[in-house]
């Protein structure tokens, strides 16, 4: 009798254990927020030409047409034209490349002091047309407007209109547009995601140069730390590598990244997946492009666990020499050598920006929700910290400025290396709408805070024991609820370059504002402006002597003379420059109008006399 | 793998409707979710549940035919699995797949204590082994099929361990998908049964060792021992289900055992 019961009691508990979880998850289903449908929808063949990018560098036009799938029979071919005494000429053809319908166009000798309407043709029927600008070197200012982290979800207030961007980057006549990252949230279904992007943005892509950086999500992982194209299998792909086939990556980088100038150093890494680091020279600001997770180290397997995932680190008193180790790389040699000519070079340029996914620190404290509080996180660029101080030692001999995203926490730090703010500053924009909330909260208040800022900004060491300093970060509401976008922090940044004072200045608004209306708010700390100086001026160094040139705004270089380092090369604005410097050295000056080809001072000290050079 | 890392239970407890729970509860939201300071609730309880696994492990190993009480927390722990395939399946954005292939493991502790209560022969017994078996495969099957997105880390897999191109381990993963059918089918035909369950516990013990075989390498620590040897022994079900039933049948012809004789086996 007893066993009957029992056996009744097993059975029982195995028919609820397979039927009310399935229930369960259906009645959920019921109450949960609708998901958004990402299929791609059928078009008029009219209309199978989604949107296109381009930019212009170098005296060439690189632009790639997105096609919505052809159907077989269909011609493969497309044309670009250009509108000439209004008549359209045909400039370039392309054959679609299948495997994500993309057609890329070069066309070399563009003449980029004039403007020129231009058509993307399939067909007889399919038209699509757009603007390439004019090279926007009388313009004083340039504006650049950033954006990372495109989820589509409603619970992230995803299914709510860009229009608001639209507008806005419309308002600001923005010169160039920046996606930073996870333009693309959907790890399978790459084309379909990226065709809804170009429908909610392409009607400002196509009139402006556009670069977007494929990041973890776009290429379909949670994370990625690329490790020269590296097959990962672990979940969450801490053991550094590529997740999805590398034919599925191509597809990714070919759709987002093939209208950019070319690659300075185009070899291949693993699975064929090709680099795109490179520079754009637009309106004289000379825009690095890195990719910083190409050649990133996983670290799972490398460094001693410290927490419950490989790349995070949950333990407070953990030595963070300790997963500095040796071999770990966050820059490849290839993009650091590439970053070294770069920051020597300053023909047409009077201003340097590094574009990357994200930044060079632990930019957030809090992951996920109102708690994991997290000591580091290795996803982020403060690890390792020697690839991380290689990364910014390069970038600060070009004084350049760093535009980033993807940590879904708008923030401004000003980098250090060997001592507080002797480095670059960076901007992290915040998101489009936000997947993933994060907050900048340290527990400690921040040393050498300006008067009156919240006691989160300041100096710090981050997870990693960097050094950083903080200006302002657009934390999240703790409960978010009520505006889904804006109290999950979302919405968009500016930056505006003026080549003639050589100010920076950072914006960072909410969604659904005005921007051009006085009365529109932007997040707490914002607008800053600093001074392009800004991004190498340690505070121990001195000053040597003034420079006063007899032509406008050469090239200056500072070598020491024991070691024979280049310190920076800078265009100065006008014609005299109090070169910054390390006290108790010597110093090499070279100068000229495009290059720093003379010697214009051999024994330069902080603290020596002015000087006039002549460089006719 | 509980206690060295974190169980994927997150997805299922920072929700809105979790916390309106907990509230109804009496916690606070910093008691819930912490100060950020501190840990809150739902973290110090993601970390504990590996006590309760430990304790179903204790019970696996010191269950007998009337241990009452080791079976009654057996058939919790098949709860707990459950619970974790559906974070998993909740993770993997609802893919019904994901939830179905975990049925090897949710079942598994159910059918140890249906094989000591009931027999290792009741149909029962072997029905529900049946149906696990049929979930893992069906599931993995799904995938590998391309019924559903196929997973990157099976390419993955399928090209460190081959050396396959993409189109080779794309054609290899759809026959993988075929057959993994094939079995779910056999599984059911008397004359297929045997080969059926012999071809999986094979398959099954293969890819669950790939994770570790795909993954580990000299140069890591532990030479990557702690990042994937528990994949496989999650995987365990995958083919000491298979097994279970290919040692069952392994007298084809042989007569049926009724329920009442199967008692007569305990």
């Amino acid at each position: 009798m007893n066993r009957q019961r029992y056996t009744r009691a097993g059975l029982c508990c195995l028919a609820l254990l397979l039927a009310v979880t399935p229930a369960l998850a259906q009645q959920n289903n019921q109450r949960r927020p609708r998901r958004a449908v990402l299929e791609i929808p059928e078009v008029e063949r009219s209309e199978v030409i989604c949107f296109a990018l381009y930019t212009v560098h170098d005296n060439t036009l690189k632009l790639t047409a997105q096609l919505y799938p052809l159907q077989s029979g269909e011609s493969r071919t497309v044309g670009l034209e250009i509108e000439t005494d209004g008549n359209w000429v045909e400039v370039a053809r392309t054959n679609v490349i299948e495997p994500g319908w993309t057609a890329p166009f070069r066309v070399e000798n563009w003449d980029d002091t004039r403007a020129a309407n231009y058509r993307v043709v399939h067909g007889t029927a399919a038209k699509y047309e757009g603007v390439i600008r004019k090279n926007p070197v009388d313009k004083d200012e340039i504006v650049v407007a950033g954006f990372t982290g495109n989820s589509i979800q409603p619970a992230h207030g995803g299914d709510i209109s860009r229009q608001d961007l639209i507008d806005n980057v419309r308002k600001v006549d923005a010169d160039v547009l920046f996606f930073s990252g996870d333009q693309v949230y959907d790890h399978n279904k790459h084309l379909a995601a990226w065709l809804k992007f170009g429908r909610d943005f392409g009607d400002i892509i196509k009139d402006r140069p556009t670069l977007c950086l494929p990041d973890d999500h776009d290429v379909g992982q949670p994370n990625l730390w690329g490790e020269s194209g590296k097959i990962s299998t672990l979940s969450g792909n801490a053991d550094g590598g590529y997740r999805q086939p590398g034919i599925y990556v191509q597809e990714v980088e070919r759709a987002q990244t093939s209208h950019f100038p070319d690659p300075v150093d185009p070899g291949k890494i693993g699975q064929g997946i090709g680099v795109y680091f490179t520079n754009l020279n637009w309106g004289n600001i000379d825009f690095a492009i890195l990719e910083d997770r190409k050649f990133k180290t996983g670290p799972a397997g490398r460094v001693p666990k410290q927490g419950p995932r490989p790349d995070h680190i949950r333990n407070p008193e953990y030595d963070p020499a300790s997963v500095d180790v040796d071999g770990a790389v966050l820059l490849g040699q290839r993009q650091l050598d590439f970053l070294d000519s770069w920051a020597q070079d300053w023909r047409d340029a009077s201003m340097k920006v590094a574009l990357s996914q994200t930044i060079f620190c632990g930019g957030a404290h809090i992951h996920g929700s109102a708690n994991g509080r997290l000591h580091a996180d290795m996803d982020s660029n403060g690890w390792p910290q020697t690839g991380r101080n290689r990364a910014l030692k390069a970038l600060r001999k070009a004084f350049a400025f760093h535009y980033a995203g993807d940590q879904h926490l708008a923030t401004i730090f000003h980098h250090g290396i060997d001592e507080h703010r002797d480095a670059i500053w960076s901007f992290c924009v915040p998101s489009i709408a936000n997947l993933y909330l994060r907050w900048w909260e340290p527990l400690e208040p921040g040393q050498n805070r300006e008067p009156s800022s919240p006691e989160y900004t300041g100096d710090h060491l981050d997870g990693f024991a960097n050094k950083v300093t903080n200006y302002a970060a657009a934390n999240p509401e703790k409960m978010p609820a009520g505006n889904v976008l804006n109290t999950r922090s979302a919405g968009f940044g500016i930056v505006r370059l003026n080549t003639q004072t050589r100010q920076i200045t950072m914006e960072c608004w909410p969604r659904n504002v005005d921007v051009t209306d006085p009365s529109a708010k932007q997040y707490p700390g914002w607008p800053r402006t600093i001074s392009q100086f800004d991004n190498y001026n340690p505070p121990s160094w001195g000053k040597l002597g003034e420079l006063t040139f007899d032509v406008d705004s050469p090239v200056v270089q500072l070598v020491d003379r024991d070691s024979d380092e280049i310190l920076y090369t800078v265009r100065i604005a006008g014609k005299t420059f109090v070169p910054a410097a390390p006290k108790d050295k010597t110093f090499l000056i070279k100068a000229g109008k495009d290059a720093p080809e003379t010697i214009v001072v051999k024994d330069a000290k902080v603290g020596g006399a002015a000087q006039s050079v002549s460089l006719k | 793998m509980h206690y060295y890392w974190e169980g994927p239970y997150g997805v299922l407890l920072w929700q809105d409707a979790t916390y309106d729970l907990a509230t109804g509860l009496g916690l606070s939201w910093d008691e819930f979710v912490g100060t950020g300071a501190d840990d809150g609730f739902v973290q110090k309880w993601i970390a504990r549940i590996w006590w309760l696994y430990l304790a179903c492990t204790l019970l696996t190993i010191t269950v007998r035919k009337t241990s009452w009480v080791q079976m009654s927390g057996l058939v919790l722990g098949s709860g707990l699995l459950t619970l974790l395939s559906y974070a998993s399946y909740v993770a993997a954005q609802r893919q019904l797949p994901m939830f179905i292939e975990h049925g090897g493991q949710m079942l598994i502790p159910l059918i140890l204590v249906m094989a000591l209560a009931l027999g290792v022969r009741h149909r029962v017994t072997v029905t529900t082994a049946v149906i696990a078996l049929i979930m893992t495969f069906a599931g993995h099957g799904c995938y590998a099929i391309g019924f559903w997105p196929t997973p990157g880390n099976f390419y993955a897999m399928t090209t460190l361990i081959l050396g396959a191109d993409y189109s080779t381990a794309q054609m290899l993963l759809r026959t993988a998908g075929v057959l993994d059918f094939l079995v779910c089918i056999g599984i059911c035909i008397p004359y297929l049964r045997r080969a059926s369950a012999l071809y999986a516990s094979v398959w099954g013990f293969l890819t669950a060792v790939a994770r570790p075989v795909a993954g580990m390498s000299w140069g890591l620590n532990y030479w990557g021992a702690d990042q994937f040897l528990h994949e496989t022994a999650l995987r365990a079900p995958h083919f000491a289900i298979p097994l279970f039933l290919f040692f069952l049948w392994r007298k084809p012809g042989e007569k049926k055992v009724s329920p009442r004789s199967a008692e007569g086996d305990r």
